[in-house]
């Protein structure tokens, strides 16, 4: 009898297959691209050290009921704005710390990064005012689509359309 | 209501609108398997789709990190603090730009001895490669990228004035917006000769900076403070492409590195006294061998066959 594939295989499989959209994935519920990097690799840790014989039905399913908990673990210990900061440092720290010979040179960085805050900002100031408060309240203040509608005495459709006609601005504006 | 009619003054295409669409179901904390599965299947369809959705997600990323920094609550607020120190400003954009390149994957493209190759990147550019060359390119949002080596390539850059071609080559740096040129990095000296548009080339420090027109060739020595331009036809220049090398007073060592890198045995000079001529002329050949033996029925040298290859002696 042939016996089936170790089932921790498969889903080891299935993270590598799925790890690009497993980041992206998350990165709209975390905010960030670097949160949701992190999660995927703790999930890896996860998956590594999954059980050999578990039976495995659907892999992708379970792929996500793992990330799903990594990630509610996330969101619940840490309040968002603490979460936030502490990425902040955590990024600005590796990110000074290393060199990639690839990249631009430093001072093309610099010049390019502050170009690209201004840019940012000058896009955010530039949006209609309903939509720029909907947009921060939730994106940067970190309140959810339900507090943000309470904030601003809307919809909760509403404050997603508000969201997604920031977004539709800034995306048009940045390019 | 006028916030709405606001909305529409902004057109997206569908594929954008749909991404949009994906980032705030995603984001809401209502999220769930069914979401994942359905997600992986609407990316599954289509690259343009990654793309877009990768653009949104990479902005909406850009955002976090605005949002992170240090007490920081209002964009307003926001703007007056990050104006502020500028070594701040500096260092925090730094995230933002690794955040925002995060998804661009890096391409390699490489040729073997003998081999050249055609290569069609996502934007349209077209990249016809001269064997024994390799490249690394990264299409990020904001800029294009190509790291050369040892290379040379005839770059076919499409046209797209939001984000720069940028050609790293040693210690130069090649920008352009869409045209095409010949760029070639070999033995510590780097030329660009420029056919069609205009190509800015800089020093990588920035302090010099030169800006080509067609029919000009600019060459540099690695690590030299100066680069020296000149008329030339990028006819020539381009050559190696239809299996022609066109030489007008090329130092012979250049002909035999470029024999060299066609297939079959290595051609070298035997001395430098061989070194010291140039040569004028173009040679049509498939394979080293063949090569050496025209350049030496057109230049006063003997070819000799050795077990490691084939020499050049001056006559």
């Amino acid at each position: 009898m042939v016996s089936s594939q170790p089932s921790s295989t498969q889903l080891m499989d299935a993270y590598l297959e799925r790890r690009p959209n497993l980041v992206r994935f998350f990165a709209a519920r975390l905010g960030s691209v670097a949160s949701a990097e992190d999660l995927t690799q703790d999930l890896y840790l996860k998956i590594s050290a999954y059980e050999q014989s578990a039976e495995v039905d659907r892999p992708m399913a379970l792929l996500y009921r793992i990330a799903a908990n990594l990630m509610l673990d996330r969101l619940r210990h840490e309040r968002r704005s603490i979460l936030r900061d502490e990425e902040w440092h955590r990024i600005l720290r590796t990110r000074l710390g290393e060199e990639d010979v690839d990249e631009a040179p430093a001072a093309d960085d610099a010049l390019g990064a502050r170009q690209r805050l201004t840019q940012l900002m000058c896009a955010l100031e530039a949006l209609p005012p309903r939509m720029r408060e909907a947009f921060t309240l939730h994106k940067l203040e970190g309140h959810s689509h339900a507090e943000t509608a309470r904030a601003m005495s809307i919809s909760i459709s509403a404050v997603e359309k508000h969201i997604s006609g920031a977004m539709r601005h800034l995306l048009h504006w940045g390019s | 209501m006028t916030d709405q009619t606001n909305d529409m003054t902004v057109p997206g295409s569908a594929i954008q609108e749909a991404a949009l669409s994906w980032v705030l179901r995603l984001s809401r904390s209502t999220v769930g398997e069914r979401d994942w599965i359905e997600f992986n299947a609407w990316l599954d369809a289509a690259e343009a789709r990654r793309q877009a959705y990768d653009q949104a997600i990479n902005l909406w990323s850009d955002y976090q990190a605005v949002a992170s920094a240090p007490k920081v609550s209002r964009p307003a607020r926001t703007w007056r603090r990050a104006l502020g120190p500028g070594i701040a400003v500096a260092a925090s954009v730094l995230v933002v730009l690794a955040a925002t390149d995060a998804f661009a994957p890096t391409q390699v493209l490489t040729t073997q001895k003998g081999e050249t190759r055609s290569f069609r990147l996502q934007d349209g550019t077209r990249i016809d490669l001269n064997a024994s060359s390799s490249l690394k390119v990264k299409l990020g949002w904001r800029t294009r990228q190509v790291a050369m080596s040892d290379a040379e390539a005839v770059f076919d850059v499409a046209k797209d004035s939001r984000r720069p071609f940028v050609i790293t080559a040693g210690d130069e740096k090649i920008r352009v917006v869409g045209t095409r040129f010949n760029v070639r990095r070999r033995d510590g000296v780097q030329s660009v000769t420029v056919e069609r548009g205009r190509v800015e080339v800089a020093s990588a420090d920035h302090k010099t900076r030169v800006a080509l027109i067609p029919g000009q060739r600019l060459d540099h020595h690695e690590g030299m403070g100066t680069a020296q331009v000149r008329a030339f036809d990028p006819e020539v220049a381009m050559s190696w492409r239809s299996g022609r090398l066109i030489y007008r007073n090329e130092p012979l060592s250049n002909v035999a590195a470029d024999l060299t890198r066609l297939s079959g045995p290595t051609v070298r000079l035997a001395d430098a006294r061989t070194g010291d001529l140039t040569f004028s002329g173009v040679i049509s050949a498939k394979d080293s061998q063949s090569g050496a033996r025209v350049l030496g029925l057109l230049a006063p040298i003997t070819v000799q066959e050795t077990p490691s290859g084939l020499l050049l002696r001056r006559n």
